[in-house]
């Protein structure tokens, strides 16, 4: 993708469509989007030769790529309505400029962790692309109807890991333990709302508020996190699952100094000569 | 760690075709690595995934390689003189009035 792709007219049609406030909402949606699916895809292609066993490793691979993929197409959607070209936003900002949730702060750590951090990062974003598929923006529903058909796949792999890591005797268990009861706070940071977020519900651009999708995947977690007896730090307040961890201040800022080398990392090529056509 | 064999068919009504096979912990990943492997391209439209266990593996000469002629029982078994024969008698029946 070495040239701005020209912006399709059903994008630009739509995007003009959209008020000021709207617009601006949107684009940080977007961009919280393609952040997400961007460094969770670079933490996860490190373990690219040094997966537990040689299929995991080209599956694995496999879903880094896939969700490299998906970032590649939701910047696209954001330079067609923001303007700017993929890769300038995908590589040429500052590691605190990107908009990624807290989850995808933290390092890869073990294949524990790792496979933890998929489970809540993928779990969390199929709600997140529920409430989308049917948003009035229509490129991104358009978008997010064929992520979600890749996101199936992805699901069922991180589900089956978690569940054979649960039942795999004491140290897998305890490292998912572990990993889990330290991750579930940033996990809270995947679809907490964003300042637009209640413009976006009214534009019509969200279907539902930010805490209806919460709502979703937590009680779609319940049944499994209760019956493999996994850390699941919520009560039931009436329907609503209440967290009895404190949420993070700050969902999607002050990345840590982790993130910080990995973004030297996946940045490392394009700044050797950010002027470079590729 | 299991050994299962991947056959895949490459379009509706076509013969599933093996494919290769790959180690998994269980059947789930498997399937998981067998989608990987053999369907990630869209090149199948389905596959089937066998733990090489549940494979009757039948290589006895004594049954698949009878030491015995038995060329009679080939398709193609028919001899030079045979074909000759054959030939002719084809001849004369286009020859017949």
């Amino acid at each position: 993708m070495s040239a701005p792709a020209p912006a399709s007219a059903t994008a630009t049609a739509a995007a003009g469509a959209l008020d000021e406030a709207t617009r601006r909402a949107l684009a940080d949606l977007l961009l919280a989007m393609a952040d997400d699916e961007f460094v969770i895809g670079f933490w996860d292609s490190e373990w690219t030769g040094i997966a537990p066993l040689l299929e995991e490793d080209v599956a694995f691979s496999s879903l880094a790529q896939d969700e490299i993929g998906h970032a590649q197409a939701l910047y696209q959607l954001l330079a067609e309505l923001d303007g700017g070209d993929p890769d300038g936003i995908a590589f040429g900002r500052g590691p605190q400029e990107y908009r990624h949730a807290r989850l995808l702060d933290h390092p890869r750590t073990d294949w524990a962790f790792s496979i933890a951090r998929r489970f809540l990062y993928d779990t969390a974003d199929a709600a997140r692309l529920d409430q989308l598929a049917a948003s009035s923006y229509a490129p991104l529903a358009g978008l997010v109807a064929k992520m979600r058909r890749e996101e199936t796949y992805h699901l069922l792999h991180s589900a089956a890991w978690v569940e054979r890591l649960a039942l795999g005797g004491h140290e897998p268990r305890r490292r998912l333990e572990e990993a889990l009861e330290r991750l579930w706070p940033d996990a809270l940071c995947v679809l907490a709302p964003l300042e637009g977020s209640e413009r976006l519900v009214e534009a019509g651009v969200l279907a539902e508020p930010p805490h209806g999708a919460e709502q979703r995947w937590l009680g779609s977690l319940a049944p499994l996190m209760e019956r493999l007896e996994l850390p699941f730090p919520f009560r039931r307040a009436g329907q609503r699952l209440e967290p009895t961890i404190t949420r993070p201040a700050s969902p999607r800022g002050e990345h840590s100094a982790s993130f910080e080398w990995l973004w030297g990392e996946f940045t490392s090529v394009q700044r050797s000569d950010p002027e470079a056509s590729w | 760690m299991e050994i299962y064999e991947v056959f895949r068919q490459e379009r509706e009504g076509a013969p599933m075709q093996h494919s290769g096979n790959l180690l998994a912990p269980d059947p789930e990943l498997a399937s998981h690595y067998a989608r990987e492997f053999y369907g990630r391209r869209q090149e199948s439209v389905r596959l089937w995934i066998v733990p090489r266990a549940a494979i009757r593996d039948l290589d006895d000469p004594d049954l698949l390689q009878p030491p015995l002629d038995r060329s009679f029982k080939k398709p193609v078994g028919y001899s030079a003189d045979i074909k000759r024969k054959l030939a002719a008698a084809r001849t004369r029946l286009q020859e017949q009035p």
